[in-house]
């Protein structure tokens, strides 16, 4: 067989995946072997985390709306019954589109809650135990 | 009715474009939080593109006219001084596209789910406005408001930046690399229109609701 040397076949390969790590902090931007054990580890997290998004926004959502619907101090308002109503009353908007607007415009949020439930509930006063 | 709303979103469209002192053409809602989200019953979405219109020469000329400074003799009486058309302020609609929902400005720009056959410069009407609101009131759709429409352009036809869709199992030798580009269009805003007739709901209605209720409490 004839002899071959390797040259610079395998630096190519692996200054793409430097390039890819750059930004990464220490060890794991320098060594070669750690370089594509990270990178492996990055692509992997940012697919799942992809998905994970969905999920994380959602709560955020829901956990705004909470936040803001509560404030109202007035009337006695909790998350469950803005979506339960929101469902009866046939209205189509999202939690995103809630949360947003309860951050941003919170006249319009509390427009559409009082049209919305009809709650008999007296507002909280008593805070302690019943 | 028609030609006067297709005009004045042709004078938004090129008044936005050419003109230097346009908006932030950025929407703040629609930016971080495009993500395909919970979507609801199934609605058909009636997407009327209709014929492109060019640019209005007569409204460019006339809208650098304005901005350069007063000391230019007055133009001739034909050409209409191009102004941003008044809107109630704070106005936006809640519209849903591609089974996202959006909160919308008119004048600003969305990215939405790429619109198969939409070409540059089609005028669209998105007619499943789920919410309108102004500073005062808010016309709450249940579940849309009728005869309300969005007026948009389309400005481009792209695609979304590339991810990586990177599988891997650990210690059985198996890894997949695919690149994806989602296609997707974005879309000038150009006006909201038709929401007037339906009922509203306002801040006053809440102040009385809430008079009458602390009466019969105390």
């Amino acid at each position: 067989m004839n002899r071959i040397k390797r040259g610079y076949i395998a630096r190519k390969r692996r200054t793409k995946i430097r390039l890819f790590t750059s930004s990464f902090r220490g060890a794991h931007s320098r060594l070669t072997r750690t370089i594509t054990q990270q990178k492996i580890k990055a692509l992997v997290s940012a697919h799942r985390d992809r998905d994970r998004k969905k999920r994380d926004f959602r709560g955020l959502w829901i956990s705004r709306i909470n936040a803001v619907i509560r404030e109202n101090p007035k009337v006695y308002y909790i998350y469950s019954n803005v979506i339960y109503n929101i469902y009866t009353r046939q209205l189509l908007l999202n939690r995103k589109i809630v949360a947003q607007i309860a951050i941003l415009k919170e006249n319009c949020i509390f427009m559409i809650a009082n049209d919305i439930i009809k709650t008999k509930n007296p507002p909280r006063r008593y805070f302690g135990k019943v | 009715m028609a030609t006067a709303t297709v005009s004045i979103s042709t004078l938004c469209a090129t008044f936005g474009t050419h003109c230097a002192i346009s908006h932030n053409p950025k929407s703040q809602f629609s930016q971080p939080f495009n993500f395909n989200r919970v979507s609801s019953h199934s609605y058909n979405l009636t997407f009327s593109p209709r014929l492109p219109l060019s640019p209005l020469p007569k409204s460019t000329e006339s809208a650098v006219a304005q901005t350069e400074t007063g000391s230019t003799d007055p133009e001739p009486a034909q050409i209409v001084p191009a102004q941003p058309p008044s809107w109630e302020p704070g106005l936006f609609a809640v519209v849903m596209v591609g089974s996202r929902q959006y909160i919308v400005h008119p004048g600003r720009w969305i990215v939405v789910q790429r619109l198969k056959g939409a070409n540059v410069n089609d005028k669209i009407a998105l007619h499943k406005v789920l919410l309108v609101g102004t500073d005062t009131s808010c016309y709450i759709g249940k579940p849309i408001v009728t005869n309300a429409v969005v007026y948009a352009t389309v400005e481009e036809q792209g695609l979304d930046p590339k991810v990586i869709v990177f599988k891997y199992k650990k210690k059985k030798h198996y890894r997949r690399t695919i690149g994806h580009r989602q296609p997707n269009t974005r879309l000038r805003i150009n006006s909201i229109m038709g929401y007037e007739n339906y009922p509203k709901v306002t801040m006053d209605d809440l102040k009385s609701e809430d008079s009458q209720t602390e009466d019969s409490q105390s």
